[in-house]
């Protein structure tokens, strides 16, 4: 089946980023305009959720109705309440700050997972603290404590740049896209088994992108899963090999297809609409696309 | 210690033979400076670490309160109470002689400020502080509501009833303020311009006539923060290198080096002739040949 793309915004080349689906709305960052937009395709409205984010990029809702936000200017994921004000999160792993949060998703059971990456645009305020030595997906929950008390922990030890994360629908797969866009760097599609304690087993490999003599093929971003437990991944743009598409994998980790994304430089990907059969991207190039039925 | 002379006459205001004094060295962000004339004591504040300290020759540092909520720039009110911008948690408060906080400020107009940065005791009691959001962004600054909700970044004024105005609303990032010896100029900074601008003050407490006073200058790490004159009308001013001063007229007269990235300045002692200075991780004392304005208390 053919899918056709609208071009639903356009901010003319600044990055649009993480995006949530509020039962009527999608919600997408904007992310250096510092707010957080959104898109009601039952009316075609679109307005400005929030402002002064800060950097705002993966945005997720929790178990609790709020939502979080990683917020890559302050280095914390923040969350925000439906009465406009908005809190911190834990900021610390081990007792020092973590780096840039990039993407996050939900754990549908009180928690997080998010990838935390550098970024090449400096936190905001003076630089006391030093990055992490690593980049790594990072679970965030609420501790044992009684009062609300945010813990984070490490889940990757063997990621170097983790970009989008996705959940399966029975939690026991962490899906994650390790992704440097240089040559030689590792650009995969990673499935990685959870464990009851939360910790993650070893990965097995979805899919990696190449690079040849016109460049690298650029890796994925952002990853979604459609409510069979299908992962959608978007990567790639027009410079060198296959170009901006969607790709389809089974829970198994096969290719059930792709397809073919207009020339932009996809970041994200998410559902939204009635039933949540629109599949909706947001791109480095600053689009916002939706297909109505993304079925394959 | 290493010092850039613009013009001749600077060593009338830093002696060739000063030195760089360490009272501190092991901040996580030294904000906050200010000199108790009455107990002959040095306060500052460390946001990151939480923390109101203060120090006196042959004492030593000691706790004045802690946690305190991220609190930012000090001063002493007329009666001698610590008078403070709360920065990340957004208001301005004042410490009583009994230990308890009365809060003085928290909205404008029905908006949460931003988070108070830093602050200044006018005569006639009355309270300025400039309200960046600095705090609702900066990483482990925070306090409890991280979201912006006015629109601009402006200077208040607390007048000596608790009525709240709004002083000026102009800047880009305004941060450092201080008045002139007579009051009749206000001066303030702008962190993101790297600038000092200049005001007169009218007799209802508003200001005029805002200009552009002076840039600051050099290419080195360091941006307009603290700000403070002297009896002779000389401004100091955090900036690239360290403390950067200026003529009454707005011209370069030198810069002070100082070693990290010097983020406020209070003078102090006895005769007012120390200048204490803070940066993210440490306290120095400098003394000088010309006498700051004091913080006044009755």
């Amino acid at each position: 089946m053919n899918w056709s793309f609208k071009n639903i915004f356009d901010t003319g080349k600044r990055p649009l980023g993480g995006m949530a689906w509020d039962g009527q709305k999608m919600l997408f960052a904007d992310v250096n305009d510092n707010s957080i937009r959104s898109f009601d395709p039952s009316t075609n409205a679109l307005s400005i959720e929030r402002k002064y984010t800060n950097r705002v990029n993966g945005i997720a809702f929790g178990d609790d109705g709020a939502l979080y936000g990683c917020q890559e200017g302050s280095r914390r994921v923040i969350r925000m309440l439906n009465d406009g004000s908005s809190t911190s999160t834990a900021t610390h792993l081990l007792g020092v700050p973590h780096n840039h949060p990039h993407l996050i998703v939900s754990d549908r059971q009180g928690g997080f997972l998010f990838t935390d990456c550098y970024h090449p645009m400096l936190a905001s305020g003076p630089q006391v603290f030093p990055m992490l030595k690593h980049q790594s997906v990072l679970r965030l929950h609420l501790g044992p404590r009684p009062q609300s008390h945010w813990e984070i922990q490490r889940v990757t030890f063997d990621t170097i740049r983790p970009r989008g994360v996705a959940l399966s629908p029975d939690r026991k797969t962490l899906y994650v896209s390790d992704t440097t866009n240089e040559f030689g760097g590792r650009r995969e599609i990673r499935a990685y088994p959870i464990f009851e304690d939360g910790t993650l087993g070893p990965f097995v490999l979805f899919h990696t992108f190449g690079e040849d003599s016109k460049g690298i093929h650029r890796g994925a971003e952002g990853l979604t899963i459609d409510q069979q437990g299908n992962l959608f991944a978007v990567a790639g743009d027009n410079r060198s090999g296959p170009g901006p598409m969607v790709y389809i994998f089974s829970p198994e980790g096969q290719i059930i297809t792709t397809h073919q994304l207009p020339d932009c430089i996809p970041t994200n990907c998410a559902f939204g609409g009635p039933n949540l059969q629109s599949l909706f991207v947001s791109t480095e190039d600053g689009k916002l696309l939706m297909t109505d039925n993304a079925s394959f | 210690m290493d010092v850039d002379m613009a013009v001749p006459g600077f060593h009338k205001v830093v002696p060739s033979d000063s030195k760089l004094e360490v009272i501190a060295n092991d901040l996580l962000f030294g904000e906050g400076p200010v000199w108790n004339s009455k107990s002959g004591e040095f306060f500052w504040v460390d946001i990151i670490n939480d923390t109101i300290w203060k120090y006196k020759k042959g004492v030593g540092r000691q706790i004045v309160m802690r946690p305190s909520y991220k609190a930012d720039g000090l001063t002493f009110d007329l009666e001698g109470r610590l008078v403070v911008a709360g920065w990340a948690w957004r208001r301005v408060w004042r410490l009583e002689h009994d230990g308890s906080i009365t809060t003085l400020c928290t909205e404008f107009e029905g908006q949460k400020l931003n988070t108070p940065n830093d602050i200044v005791v006018k005569s006639d009691g009355s309270i300025y502080f400039t309200d960046p959001s600095g705090a609702l962004n900066n990483v482990e600054m925070h306090g409890d509501d991280l979201q912006r909700y006015m629109d601009y970044h402006g200077v208040f004024r607390i007048d000596p009833s608790g009525k709240v105005t709004l002083v000026v609303k102009d800047f880009v990032y305004p941060n450092g303020l201080a008045f002139s010896a007579d009051e009749s100029l206000l001066y303030i900074n702008d962190t993101r311009e790297n600038l000092i601008k200049v005001y007169e003050v009218n007799s209802d407490g508003s200001v005029q006539n805002g200009r552009i006073f002076c840039k600051l200058v050099g290419s080195e790490a360091g941006v307009a923060d603290g700000m403070k004159v002297d009896v002779e009308g000389n401004i100091y001013c955090t900036g690239p290198a360290g403390i950067q001063i200026f003529s009454p007229d707005g011209n370069l007269l030198g810069r002070i080096k100082i070693p990290g990235h010097a983020t406020n300045l209070g003078f102090g002692d006895d005769d007012w002739k120390g200048l204490y200075i803070t940066t993210y991780s440490s306290v120095f004392k400098v003394r000088l040949g010309i006498a700051g304005l004091p913080v006044k208390i009755n």
